[in-house]
């Protein structure tokens, strides 16, 4: 037993300080690589830089909460993804765990992947703080930790995600530009906000409110939160139709298929609609556009995870990559909806329509998604 | 020497289970790993255990005396987010904080085992309300996930006993010749045996603490026997408290920051529930204790470290955590076939 103990001490000192030389990413200039796909969040965004080394890379995913629709689709396109054959040959391990809303098990996950010797680590975190640990690790064993979605509130990983900043402003310029076609340049709209408290929902709101401030028209605002659920946006959205009225427009951010539903429910005219990317929403879109619903749909997509893996694979590869990378905002307006291209008939509501990145060459449609057989993945 | 042995597994049969069934799953896990058996490893395997470990104990203790506590995974959740505010600045101010941490988590048992004792409500009403009000408060405290807790002290205590030294630079760095048998031991089984167990033990030894398995066994015996009945469920209750604030801290450490995810609550809760009944605590009280509940949770921990090494589709990771789980508490329930006595099966 002691021999035993002082050998692995030994293997163990051996390790540390041979992990100890290597630091992680380096801060370099930019412009990084495919700079259409992997866009700088900002002109003050950070480039990093890892050694090259050579393939295929072992890839892991850790997410947090499993049992929405979302997170199911982001596991099922990661899934898909990872046997895409642009990047099949790339990977030699992909693994995927979800450990609940349990930080010290998605620290612990992240960690046993390290030790492991993966060479990148994809998470959706379950808090934007408390990262330290598992940040500092893989610096010193050189692996590519890239959360997603839930970014973490730290400059010293690489991350992705969507301005939802910008989605907010592109659903309000919409709504406005559609309504100004029509004459409209003031009015009473419905807010339909997401799940208080989060970040996302706060970006979005603010984003829409300040394009609704600076058109300089008058513009009655009644706010209700739909917390991004259909049945909750529904229900607030036909009580707020039952006080107050008519309105000009709607402007929702997640939920939408309840919104329309709502609508139709109490005979409300069709009116522009801004919305998520549910696969319900387009299709009720796609059906009400001559009647006024000329509405816009973009999406917070489960593809950001191939987008992740992406981003990690080309990292490894020696490429230098922005600090936070924001992905292209993948919008549908009313016009150029296309029945079994950005929306399906077919599928279910539910279903969140956006998964193709042109630019990233990431092009995984829905149904092939939908056939993703569980059984026969691993 | 050998029957006193065998005498002690036959009196201790479900904690004798449990540590073998442990011991299988974790040496099975650590040869299934790339690098097993290796410091980083067990350093990772304790880091992740010591929250639902200590939580584990905190549930123990109420279930010893027939009662559950449904707030254990609230107060750890507003300890965390209390430490995430006090365990700030000098090193001094830093232990003020933590020592503030567990009176913390302390006071809201005591307050637990006087609403209990004095209000006569049931321990699982009364702790059902007070976990909320715990919920509530941490919310409070802090409504966004935050915290500046020093990022050296995360490193020295979720490492091995080496980089503890390293970090807060004594013992030559780490690297003295008496500190090397114990170098690459965790420091988080250091603080689980330092301010979990070396409390436990002690308080088990007590009156109060034997009260504790008194009250669980027959609390009318107990009462009618002279022992302090109130004095031990109030003990009871209050050491839970403290053991979930010793889980609220070491969060609070591992994460760097507060955060008052009331999810996270909840599911920890249930988790030292399962945890306790699989370390051999009979949840009707009086048979089992908390060092078998720390065995338990290993065992919760080390199956989901299964999904790590092994391929098992993301999907029905949960389906099979479950059925794994719902096998190993029926191994704890094949000794009802050895009872001679079939009335020993209603208690």
């Amino acid at each position: 037993m002691t021999f035993r103990m002082k050998l692995m001490a030994t293997a163990a000192g051996a390790f540390l300080s041979a992990a100890a030389a290597v630091a992680g990413p380096q801060t370099v200039e930019g412009p990084g690589a495919n700079p259409t796909c992997f866009a700088p969040w900002d002109k003050s965004t950070a480039y990093l830089k890892w050694e090259a080394r050579d393939g295929p890379f072992r890839v892991a995913v850790v997410n947090g909460f499993v049992g929405n629709t979302w997170r199911i689709q982001m596991i099922k396109t990661a899934k898909a993804f990872a046997q895409d054959s642009t990047i099949a040959d790339k990977i030699s391990e992909f693994k995927v765990v979800s450990t609940g809303t349990d930080a010290p098990a998605q620290l612990g996950a992240i960690e046993d992947f390290i030790n492991q010797g993966f060479d990148a680590i994809i998470t959706i975190a379950v808090s934007p703080d408390g990262f330290d640990r598992v940040i500092r690790l893989a610096d010193r064993n050189d692996v590519v930790l890239v959360p997603f979605d839930n970014v973490l509130d730290t400059d010293k990983v690489m991350q992705v995600n969507e301005d939802q900043l910008a989605m907010g402003r592109a659903y309000a310029t919409h709504v406005l530009g559609e309504l100004a076609k029509i004459g409209k340049t003031s009015g009473k709209v419905l807010e339909v906000r997401g799940l208080a408290g989060n970040s996302v929902d706060r970006d979005r709101s603010i984003g829409i409110n300040s394009v609704l401030d600076e058109s300089g028209g008058d513009w009655e605002r009644i706010s209700v939160v739909g917390n991004w659920d259909d049945g909750t946006a529904q229900k607030v959205v036909a009580d707020a139709i039952a006080v107050h009225g008519e309105f000009d427009a709607i402007l929702a951010q997640g939920g939408t298929t309840g919104v329309v539903r709502a609508m139709l429910d109490a005979g409300h005219p069709m009116v522009p609609v801004s919305g998520e990317a549910e696969n319900g929403f387009r299709k009720l879109m796609a059906e009400h556009a001559d009647e006024g619903l000329k509405g816009i749909s973009i999406g917070q997509s489960p593809g950001l995870v191939a987008i992740a893996m992406k981003a990690a694979i080309s990292a490894l590869e020696g490429n230098p990559m922005p600090q936070l990378i924001s992905v292209p905002l993948p919008m549908a307006t009313y016009d150029e909806l296309e029945d079994g291209k950005n929306f399906w008939t077919d599928l279910p509501d539910n279903f969140f329509t956006v998964n193709e990145f042109p630019p990233c060459d990431v092009n995984i449609s829905g149904p092939a998604i939908m056939a993703q057989d569980e059984a026969d993945l691993n | 020497m050998l029957s006193r042995l065998a005498s002690a597994i036959g009196r201790n049969w479900g904690f004798t289970g449990a540590l073998l069934l442990f011991a299988a799953l974790f040496i099975g896990y650590h040869m299934l790993h790339p690098r097993g058996f290796s410091t980083a490893v067990f350093i990772q395997n304790a880091n992740e255990s010591v929250v639902i470990g200590f939580l584990a104990m905190a549930q123990t203790v109420p279930v010893l005396m027939r009662g559950l506590d449904l707030s254990v995974g609230a107060v750890m959740t507003l300890t965390n987010t209390i430490a995430s505010h006090v365990v700030t600045g000098t090193p001094v101010q830093m232990i003020g904080g933590m020592v503030l941490t567990l009176v913390a988590g302390t006071g809201f048992g005591l307050m637990n085992g006087l609403i209990v004792v004095y209000g006569r409500i049931q321990p699982i009403i009364a702790t059902l309300a007070t976990g909320a009000v715990a919920s509530g408060m941490a919310l409070l405290i802090r409504p966004s996930p935050g915290g500046d807790i020093s990022s050296d002290l995360n490193w020295a205590l979720t490492n091995a006993i080496f980089d503890f030294a390293e970090t807060l630079g004594f013992a030559e760095g780490g690297n003295a010749a008496w500190l090397q048998p114990i170098a690459n031991i965790p420091v988080p089984l250091v603080i689980m045996f330092v301010f979990g167990i070396c409390v436990w033990v002690p308080f088990k030894r007590t009156v109060t603490g034997r009260t504790v398995y008194a009250v669980g066994s027959a609390e009318g015996a107990a009462y009618m026997s002279g022992l302090p009945v109130s004095r031990a469920k109030i003990a009871a209750f209050t050491l839970a408290g403290y053991f979930a604030g010793c889980a609220g801290l070491y969060l609070a450490i591992q994460t760097s920051s507060g955060n008052a995810d009331i999810n996270q609550a909840g599911a920890y809760t249930l988790n030292s529930i399962a945890a306790v009944v699989l370390g051999g605590t009979s949840l009707l009280g009086g048979v089992g204790g908390a060092i078998g509940s720390l065995i338990g949770a290993g065992i919760l921990r080390t199956i989901s470290f299964y999904f790590r090494i092994l391929s098992i589709d993301p999907l029905m990771q949960s389906l099979i955590e479950g059925l794994v789980l719902l096998a190993a508490v029926s191994i704890g329930a094949l000794r009802t076939f050895r009872v001679k006595n079939t009335l020993e099966l209603f208690r």
